[in-house]
């Protein structure tokens, strides 16, 4: 290995990095604008949930199911209800006939209408169901003749100690911050190969691994950096460093590799951005699984920055420790060795 | 001239089916200028990369300073310097930069970027991007980054193409002053009159072979001829031509006869041009 020339190519490459007005734009925008994000999102959890409620001749068990916290809005009308809901001013309408009593008494099964805007969460649904199954237990002064039973897993008791959106967010902005060098990688290269400036570096002392490692160092530099900086300015970096930092520092590796395959597909900078922005999608479609819980399934796990996610989501959100996300890091290895091996015999036809 | 700077032995190289090095087989002796000559498609660049380590042969020798290009590519490019055909310099760096670069990629500690830079006139704008240089200018920098380590042997390819008389001149200056320092010149060229004017020999490529090596001089000895073209004034007072062939044993008397019988009234030589000979050689033109 050519160690001087490898320091000389890695200057020359973050020199033209920051001389290309996109990216050094881009770069400290996207750190700043983060980091902003992460600071104007909530920093605790909002647990009140608004319900309508339309309950003619039921206003003093309203009343009492009120004084509980829960915040209900009484509406005066059937209409007046579904209005509300899809206003969204509260997330479910529950409707409670006059004759629910006598009904129950009876042993009937009284209808009871609950009203839900669509784009609830399953969550949320939850807890309506429950708090449904609360306000007929007052109304009927009796428990309803069911058994339920809970059993809690195995798993982080976060009762009273709800992750704020804010920290749910941090893995999801440190992935967009790493993934995006996938570009600022493919761009330096294509470059290169559409300017053939590499030709004129394969006529000196450098070899293709020099530049290999060259590249792979400036790559990796950038995107771990940028992962970095955002972990350690939120927060991220307070319980177990080392892990995040290992993670972060894979993820850069990975996204280097990726950078590298794109550069060996792409003929011009169009197609960079093409081949990027496909990229971009399917990698950051895990840490969407943060922002909607449920959507993302098992399925994910067959993409590579899941484990990116997962394991900073684990570790700096609930305290999990190398013996709890070994695997997730081994196959992060994995992964990124293959894609950066891929990646570079894939780019080395196209030096030639 | 000394030892062979580059020695080539049936060289071949084949993009697929298709043979674009076929079986060359040539020598340069150090401080040599060899034009290398022929049209696009001729196997002219791909013999140049294979002798500058960026394209393995797929068959035959070849040796550049005593080095064998396939073994040794890293210590060759070590040694020379490669000018190519089309601008690929670091645009968004300066010129000075760009020397810089290049100089700590060969390891070169004590380099003089300035020098080199007055040296092809571009002092003074050492500190201006490339992206705002003249074609010229920009041409003039790629010579200048292939002498970065004072290269024994310096390939150029085309290095004058599509060039002002002043910046090809300079150009030209710069290669007859590098063949003073010692240099070999391997210059690959579609200019006739460049590569009559500055190689000591030159090379004709076709179809992936040299049809023809030799110098400029005995090239036209063997497949051209000399003549003197005259005009001469006819009784009636018009202008009528006349031809000799130099180079044959009755040359003198037909001189002779010439101006003691006809009024001549302009009389020049006339020599074969290298593309002519080439035209001669392939049955084609060079800029095909």
């Amino acid at each position: 290995m050519n160690l001087a020339g490898i320091r000389a190519l890695v200057a020359k490459d973050f020199t033209l990095f920051f001389r290309n007005r996109f990216f050094a734009l881009i770069t400290p925008l996207a750190l700043i604008v983060y980091i902003g994000l992460y600071f104007v999102m909530p920093r605790s959890v909002d647990e009140t949930m608004d319900i309508g409620v339309y309950a003619p001749g039921w206003s003093a068990v309203v009343d009492d199911i009120q004084q509980q916290g829960l915040r209900i809005h009484v509406a005066e009308s059937v209409d007046e209800l579904k209005d509300g809901v899809t206003d969204h001013d509260y997330v479910a309408g529950i409707v409670l006939p006059a004759d629910l009593a006598e009904k129950l008494a009876s042993g009937e099964k009284p209808r009871i209408d609950l009203y839900v805007a669509s784009d609830v969460t399953e969550e949320a649904k939850e807890a309506v169901a429950s708090l449904m199954r609360e306000m007929i237990y007052a109304l009927s002064g009796q428990p309803l003749a069911v058994e339920f039973s809970t059993e809690v897993l195995p798993g982080p008791d976060t009762v009273g100690e709800q992750i704020p959106p804010r920290d749910r967010m941090r893995p999801l902005f440190a992935v967009f911050l790493i993934v995006f060098e996938t570009f600022g990688m493919a761009t330096l290269i294509t470059e290169e190969i559409e300017h053939r400036t590499i030709q004129a570096l394969l006529v000196t002392p450098v070899s293709v691994k020099d530049l290999f490692a060259a590249k792979g160092f400036t790559g990796i530099t950038l995107a771990f950096g940028q992962g970095a900086l955002f972990m350690a300015f939120v927060g991220g970096l307070n319980d177990q460093p080392a892990i995040i930092i290992l993670a972060l520092l894979l993820a850069a590796l990975l996204v280097t590799g990726i950078g590298f395959f794109i550069a060996s597909l792409a003929k011009d900078m169009m197609s960079v951005l093409a081949w990027g922005l496909l990229a971009l999608v399917i990698l950051v479609i895990p840490a969407m699984g943060i922002m909607f819980p449920g959507v993302i399934t098992g399925w994910a796990m067959v993409i590579p920055s899941y484990y990116v996610v997962d394991t900073v989501d684990r570790v700096a959100n609930y305290g999990s420790d190398w013996p709890d996300i070994w695997q997730n890091l081994l196959i992060l290895v994995a992964f990124s060795v293959a894609f950066l091996l891929v990646g570079m015999v894939a780019l080395r036809r196209r030096f030639q | 001239m000394g030892q062979d700077a580059i020695a080539v032995e049936e060289l071949v190289y084949s993009y697929g089916e298709l043979v674009a090095v076929d079986h060359i087989s040539f020598k340069v002796a150090e401080g040599e200028i060899l034009g290398f000559l022929g049209p696009n498609g001729a196997g002219k660049t791909t013999t140049v990369k294979m002798l500058t380590g960026q394209l393995k042969p797929k068959g035959g020798r070849a040796q550049v300073l005593g080095m064998d290009v396939a073994r040794d590519a890293g210590k060759i490019r070590g040694e020379i310097g490669v000018c190519f055909e089309q601008t690929n310099l670091y645009e968004q760096m300066s010129a000075l930069e760009n020397l810089l670069l290049f100089a700590r990629l060969f390891g070169i500690s004590d380099f003089d970027g300035m020098a080199l830079l007055k040296r092809i006139g571009l002092a003074g704008r050492e500190k201006d991007r490339v992206e705002g240089y003249s074609k010229g200018m920009k041409q003039r920098l790629m010579v200048a980054r292939s002498l970065v380590n004072r290269p024994r042997i310096l390939f150029l390819d085309e290095p004058t193409a599509g060039l002002d008389p002043a910046s090809a001149e300079a150009i030209c200056s710069i290669i007859l002053e590098e063949r003073a320092r010692g240099a070999t010149v391997f210059l690959t060229t579609h200019d006739m009159m460049e590569a009559d004017q500055l190689s000591n020999r030159v090379a004709f490529m076709n179809g992936g072979k040299i049809v023809a090596l030799d110098t400029p001089h005995n090239l036209k000895q063997q497949y051209g001829k000399r003549a003197l073209k005259a005009k001469v004034q006819t009784p009636a007072g018009g202008l009528q031509d006349r031809e000799v062939i130099l180079d044959a044993p009755e040359t003198p008397d037909l001189v002779h006869n010439l101006f003691a019988g006809e009024r001549v009234v302009t009389i020049h030589s006339e020599e074969a041009t290298l593309e002519d000979i080439f035209i001669k050689i392939t049955g084609r033109g060079l800029k095909e």
